[in-house]
C-alpha cells in the first residue's frame, strides 16, 4: 500500500476542517433522531446567519458580540419556523420528507438574498473576534482557523451538557426511543420536536460562521454535495443517533481527507481511496445500526409509492388510454412548431424523463432511496463520447444500457446488506466519484499489468461529439433530434407499463412491502433487489447516451451530482411509483422554468416553496392530479351519457353482461360504444 | 432434481429434539413430534411457549441449537426458506400481513411467478411465449379467485381489505403454491369467534384440495380439537403432551400446562368435539360469504 506521511499542521488542519463536519453532523443525527427527517438544509439554515453576521458588523457597524447573538438567534428562529411548516410531513414517507428539506434548503438559500440579510459587498468577509494566528511547519493558521478550534469544542461540549442533563435533552431522548411512548407519558412532543430545530439551527449558525472565514464568497452553497457525503457518513458512523460517535467520526473524516490531499497527488486517486475507506467503514458500522432496536423503520423509508387502485371501470379505463394517445400524439407533433432552442429543451425534458423513470423503478417500485442517479447517466455519457463515432446508434443504446445496468448492480450490491439510508450515502458518494474522479480522468493505467484504460471523459474541461444517424437518417437538426427523443421517451414509458402490468413490478414492491414475506413465499430477494437496480441502470445509461448527444458538448461540470436531487424531486412531485408522473414531474422541474424562466408565478411554482408546496398539499403528486382529473372527466362523461340515455333508452347491448363490473352503480348499461359518439 | 422436491403428495415432517436458545432462555427445548402424511396436527400451548418458534425453525427463518427437522426423511439443515419453500413448505404468517401496495391479484399472480419466474426480456419485448406464460398464470389465478369468491376483491390493495378476507387471500395463495406441509400460524387471530367457526370447514376444504400435510399453530382449542387428527401440547418450550385429541383431551399433564388453567377451555371443547357434525353443518352457508 502507500505509505502515509502525517506532519502535525496535516493533522491540525484536518482537526479544524473534521469539526465543522462534526458540527454538521450533530445537526442531521439530532433532527434525524427526533424526527426520523434526514435534513438537507441543515447546512443552509447557518448559511443565513453568517451572512446576517456581515451584514450586521459591515453595514450597520454593530458590536462583533451583538451581532454574534443576533445571526445565530436568526438561525434558531428559522430553524423553528422550518420544523413549523415541515411538521405536518413528519408521519409521512421519509423520501417524501427529504425532498421537502432539499426545497427548503433551496428556499433559504433565497432568503440569504432578501435586502435585510444580505450585506451590501457580498465578497466581505465573515468577521473573527480577535487577531490571533499560529505557525506549525509551513503553514500559518488564519484567526478564523484559530476561533473555530476553540469555539467548536465548546459548542459540542454544551449541546452534549444540553442533551443529557436539560428537561428538553431527557424529552428529545425519549422521543428518539419512541414516540408514541413518550407522549402517552407526559412529553410535549410537539414543542420538543420544534426545540430540537432550533437548537439544530443555531448549531448551524456555529457550523457556517466557523467556516466560512476561509469563503470567498459568503452567498455560497453550503451543502454542496462533498460536505453532504461526509457529514452523512460522519452522522452514520454515529448510526444516526450518538452524537458524541458521530462528532467524533466527524473529526476523522476531515483529518482523512486531509490526510489523502497531503499524501496522495491524484485527485481521482485522492477520491477512489475516500470511497472506499467509506464503503468499508459504512459496512462495518451497519451492524450498530441494525442491532438497534429501531430496525424497524427501514421500512418507512421504503413506503410512499402512489395510492392508486386499478380500475376495473371500463368507461375510465378508455378516458385515461385515449388521453395517453392524445398526448404522444401532442407531443409527436410539437416539434414541427416549435423553435431550435424549445426543440432543444423539448429533448431534454424527453431525457429527463426517462431519467426519472428509471428511478421511479428503483424508488418508487424497489423501495431503494437512491441519491446517485445522475452518476449512472454520466456512465452512459462516457460511452457515447467513446464509442459515439464508430458504434451504430441502436447498438449503442443497448450496450451503454448493459454496461450501465452493470454498475448499477455493483453500486447496489451494499443495499443488499444495508438499510435504505445507508443507500442513499453509497450512492450519493458513487455520483460525486463518478464526477470527481472518474469522468475527470481520460485513461487511467491498470496496476499490476500496465495497460491503460479509458473510462474517463476524453477532454474533461470541453468534450465535443458530433450527433449520429439513426437508420440512415441524421439527426443533427435538434426537431430530429427531438423526435429522436421523444420516441426513446415513449419506449421507456411503453417498456415501464409493461413491467407494472405484466409482473416483473409485482415482485419488486412484494420485496419492498413485506421482505420476509416474500423470502417465506419463495422469491428471491436478493436476485429481486438486483434485478431493480439492473433495470433501473439500464434506463439510466441509453438515457445518458441521448443526454449526451442532446448536449454535443460538456464537461465533468454537465455531471454534477446535485442534478439527482433534482431528478428524485422530479419523482416525488410527479408521484413515487407513478409513470405519468415521472414524466409529469420531468416537464414540471425541467421544462418549465427554462421556458418562462422570467415569469414569477412559474419561478415560484417550481422553486422550493413550490416544492414544498406541493409535497404538502398534494402528496400524491401530479400524478395523483392527474388520475383525480380523469375520474372527474369520467363522472362527467358518464353524466351526460346518462342523461341522454334516459331521454333516449338504449337497449342492454349483448356484450354487456362479460363486462367487468364498474366501480359506479348504474354504469353496466353503459357501453364503450357510446363513450365514442 | 432429486431430494424431496421431486416428490408430490403430502409430506412426512419429523421434528427430533429441536432446541434453541434466545439469550439465555430456551425458547423451545428438546421438542419432538411427527406429522404423518395427510395429517393436520394442532400445536396448542399458552403465549411464550415455543409454538411460533418451533414453526419458525421448521419453516428456517430460525436455526435450531439443536436437534433434526426432516421432510420425507431427508435432514432440512442446509436448506434456506426460500429452498424450503420450492421442496413444498409454505407458512402463513400470523399477522397476515402480505403485501399492503399489491392487489390481491397482484399477490395470487406472485404466488404463480415462484414456480415459473418472470422473463425479464421476453416480457419486456412482449414475446409470444411471455404472453403465453403469463396468461396460463391469470387462469390458473383467475380460477382461484373464483373458487375463494374473491371476485370483488381483484383489484383492491391488501391495505384496504379486513384481516378476514386477508386470511381468505392467504389461504388462496397457499392453494396455489401447491404445499406438501403447510405451517398456519394462528390463521384465526384477529378474527370474531364467528367467522373462526367459518375457518373450520375453509381449512378442511383447503386440507383436501391442497392434498397436504398441516401443522397448524392455534390458541382457539375447540378448533383445534374440532380439526386435527393428532395434538401437541407446549409449555414452556417442551412438549408436554402428544396424541390423537381424544388422549390428548385426557391426559392430565396436558390439562395443567394449558387447558386446566381454567375449565372453560375444556367445556368450550366439549360440545364441538361431542357434534363435529353439527358445526360442518353451519359451515357452508357461512364460508359462502
Amino acid at each position: 500500500m502507500l505509505a502515509l506521511s502525517a506532519p502535525n499542521f496535516v493533522l491540525v488542519q484536518g482537526v479544524i476542517i473534521g469539526l465543522g463536519y462534526g458540527l454538521l453532523a450533530v445537526g442531521l443525527v439530532l433532527i434525524y433522531r427526533t424526527n426520523r427527517v434526514l435534513n438537507f438544509a441543515q447546512g443552509q439554515v447557518g448559511v443565513i446567519a453568517a451572512v446576517f453576521l456581515v451584514k450586521l458588523t459591515a453595514d450597520f457597524k454593530f458590536e462583533y458580540w451583538f451581532a454574534l447573538v443576533l445571526s445565530i438567534g436568526l438561525a434558531a428562529a428559522v430553524g423553528a419556523l422550518s420544523e413549523l411548516v415541515l411538521r405536518r410531513l413528519f408521519n409521512r414517507p421519509r423520501v417524501l420528507v427529504m425532498v421537502a428539506t432539499i426545497g427548503l434548503s433551496q428556499v433559504l438559500l433565497a432568503l440569504t438574498a432578501l435586502p435585510f440579510i444580505r450585506p451590501h459587498n457580498l465578497y466581505k468577509p465573515v468577521p473573527v473576534p480577535f487577531d490571533l494566528s499560529f505557525t506549525l511547519g509551513t503553514t500559518i493558521f488564519s484567526p478564523g482557523e484559530v476561533l473555530t478550534l476553540i469555539v467548536a469544542p465548546i459548542v459540542a461540549v454544551t449541546l452534549a451538557l444540553a442533551v443529557r442533563s436539560t428537561s428538553w435533552g431527557l424529552n428529545m431522548r425519549a422521543m428518539s426511543e419512541n414516540a408514541d411512548s413518550a407522549r402517552l407519558s407526559g412529553v410535549w412532543i410537539r414543542r420538543t420536536s420544534t426545540l430540537t430545530w432550533t437548537v439544530a439551527g443555531a448549531l448551524s449558525a456555529f457550523t457556517a460562521i466557523l467556516n466560512a472565514p476561509g469563503q470567498t464568497s459568503a452567498l455560497t452553497e453550503v451543502l454542496s454535495p462533498d460536505l453532504l457525503l461526509f457529514a452523512l457518513t460522519a452522522a452514520l458512523v454515529g448510526a444516526m443517533i450518538n452524537l458524541t460517535v458521530a462528532f467524533v467520526a466527524g473529526i476523522g473524516v476531515g483529518v482523512l481527507y486531509e490526510l489523502l490531499q497531503w499524501n496522495i497527488s491524484s485527485t481521482a486517486n485522492q477520491q477512489l481511496v475516500l470511497f472506499i475507506v467509506l464503503l468499508v467503514v459504512l459496512l462495518v458500522r451497519v451492524r450498530a445500526l441494525r442491532k438497534d432496536s429501531r430496525s424497524a423503520e427501514r421500512s418507512t423509508w421504503q413506503h410512499g409509492a402512489v395510492r392508486v387502485r386499478a380500475t376495473v371501470d371500463a368507461l375510465r379505463n378508455r378516458i385515461s388510454v385515449s388521453g395517453m394517445w392524445a398526448a404522444a400524439c401532442g407531443a409527436a407533433i410539437l416539434p414541427l412548431l416549435l423553435n431550435v432552442g424549445n426543440n432543444y429543451l423539448f429533448s431534454q425534458v424527453c431525457i429527463y424523463a426517462v431519467i426519472a423513470l428509471s428511478l421511479t423503478i428503483l424508488t418508487g417500485w424497489a423501495g431503494q432511496v437512491s441519491l446517485g442517479q445522475f452518476g449512472l447517466v454520466a456512465v452512459g455519457a462516457v460511452m457515447a463520447a467513446h464509442l459515439g463515432a464508430s458504434v451504430p446508434l441502436p447498438l449503442l443504446l443497448l450496450f451503454a444500457g448493459a454496461v450501465t445496468a452493470l454498475v448499477a448492480i455493483i453500486v447496489g450490491l451494499p443495499a443488499l446488506r444495508l438499510p435504505g439510508l445507508f443507500l442513499a450515502v453509497t450512492t450519493l458518494a458513487f455520483a460525486i466519484f463518478m464526477q470527481e474522479a472518474v469522468l475527470a480522468t481520460p485513461c487511467w493505467t491498470v496496476p499490476g499489468i500496465h495497460k491503460t484504460l479509458c473510462t474517463g471523459l476524453p477532454n474533461p474541461a470541453s468534450t465535443l461529439i458530433g450527433r449520429p444517424s439513426l437508420f440512415g437518417l441524421g439527426l443533427h437538426s435538434e426537431r430530429a433530434f427531438a423526435w429522436f427523443s421523444l420516441g426513446i421517451l415513449l419506449l421507456s414509458i411503453l417498456a415501464v407499463r409493461t413491467w407494472r402490468d405484466k409482473g416483473v413490478a409485482r415482485r419488486l414492491i412484494a420485496v419492498r412491502d413485506n421482505e420476509l414475506g416474500a423470502a417465506a413465499m419463495g422469491i428471491p430477494v436478493l436476485r429481486t433487489k438486483l434485478l431493480a437496480f439492473g433495470l433501473s441502470g439500464f434506463m439510466a445509461g441509453y438515457a445518458g447516451v441521448c443526454l449526451a448527444f442532446a448536449t454535443e458538448r460538456f464537461s465533468t461540470a454537465t455531471f454534477d451530482p446535485t442534478i439527482s436531487f433534482i431528478i428524485i424531486s422530479m419523482v416525488v412531485i410527479g408521484g413515487l411509483g407513478s409513470v405519468a408522473g415521472a414524466v409529469l414531474g420531468a416537464l414540471y422541474l425541467e421544462g418549465l422554468p427554462a421556458l418562462f424562466g422570467a415569469n414569477p408565478t412559474i419561478q415560484f411554482l417550481t422553486s422550493g416553496l413550490g416544492l414544498i408546496a406541493f409535497i404538502l398539499y398534494l402528496p400524491g403528486g401530479l400524478g395523483e392530479l392527474l388520475h383525480r382529473s380523469a375520474d372527474a372527466l369520467t363522472l362527467g362523461v358518464r353524466y351526460v351519457q346518462e342523461r341522454w340515455t334516459t331521454h333516449g333508452p338504449l337497449g342492454s347491448p349483448p356484450g354487456a353482461a362479460t363486462t367487468p363490473v364498474p366501480a359506479v352503480p348504474g354504469a353496466e348499461t353503459l357501453t364503450p360504444e357510446v363513450v365514442e359518439s | 432434481m432429486s431430494g424431496p422436491g421431486s416428490r408430490s403428495g403430502p409430506a412426512r415432517l419429523t421434528v427430533e429434539n429441536l432446541g434453541v436458545t434466545f439469550g439465555g432462555v430456551r425458547a423451545v427445548d428438546n421438542v419432538s413430534f411427527t406429522a404423518e402424511p395427510g395429517a393436520i396436527v394442532g400445536l396448542i400451548g399458552a403465549n411464550g411457549s415455543g409454538k411460533t418458534t418451533t414453526l419458525d425453525m421448521v419453516s428456517g427463518l430460525v436455526a435450531p441449537r439443536q436437534g433434526t427437522v426432516r421432510l420425507d426423511g431427508t435432514d432440512l439443515v442446509d436448506y434456506l426458506p426460500e429452498e424450503r419453500e420450492r421442496i413444498g413448505i409454505v407458512r402463513s404468517f400470523q399477522d397476515c400481513r402480505l403485501f399492503p401496495e399489491l392487489s390481491v391479484l397482484d399477490i395470487l399472480m406472485l404466488c404463480e411467478d415462484v414456480k415459473r419466474e418472470v422473463a425479464v426480456v421476453s416480457t419486456t419485448l412482449q414475446l409470444p411465449w411471455a404472453r403465453r406464460a403469463e396468461s396460463r398464470k391469470r387462469a390458473a389465478v383467475d380460477e382461484v379467485i373464483g373458487a375463494f369468491g374473491l371476485e370483488r376483491f381483484r383489484h383492491h390493495r391488501t391495505a384496504e381489505l379486513s384481516t378476514g378476507t386477508r386470511r381468505v387471500v392467504d389461504l388462496a395463495s397457499i392453494i396455489l403454491a401447491a404445499p406438501r406441509l403447510l405451517l398456519l400460524d394462528e390463521p384465526t387471530a384477529g378474527i370474531a369467534q364467528r367467522e373462526a367457526e367459518a375457518f373450520i370447514p375453509l381449512l378442511r376444504r383447503l386440507h383436501e384440495v391442497a392434498d397436504t400435510t398441516i401443522v397448524l399453530v392455534e390458541h382457539d382449542v375447540p378448533l383445534v380439537f374440532e380439526l386435527c387428527s393428532s395434538v401437541v401440547v407446549m409449555e414452556l418450550g417442551r412438549v408436554v403432551a402428544d396424541g390423537p385429541p381424544d388422549v390428548v383431551r385426557a391426559d392430565p399433564r396436558a390439562l395443567a400446562a394449558y387447558l386446566g388453567a381454567s375449565d372453560e377451555a375444556i367445556f368450550a371443547s366439549g360440545p364441538t368435539a361431542a357434534g363435529p357434525k353439527g358445526v360442518s353443518a353451519t359451515g357452508p352457508d357461512v364460508d359462502g360469504e
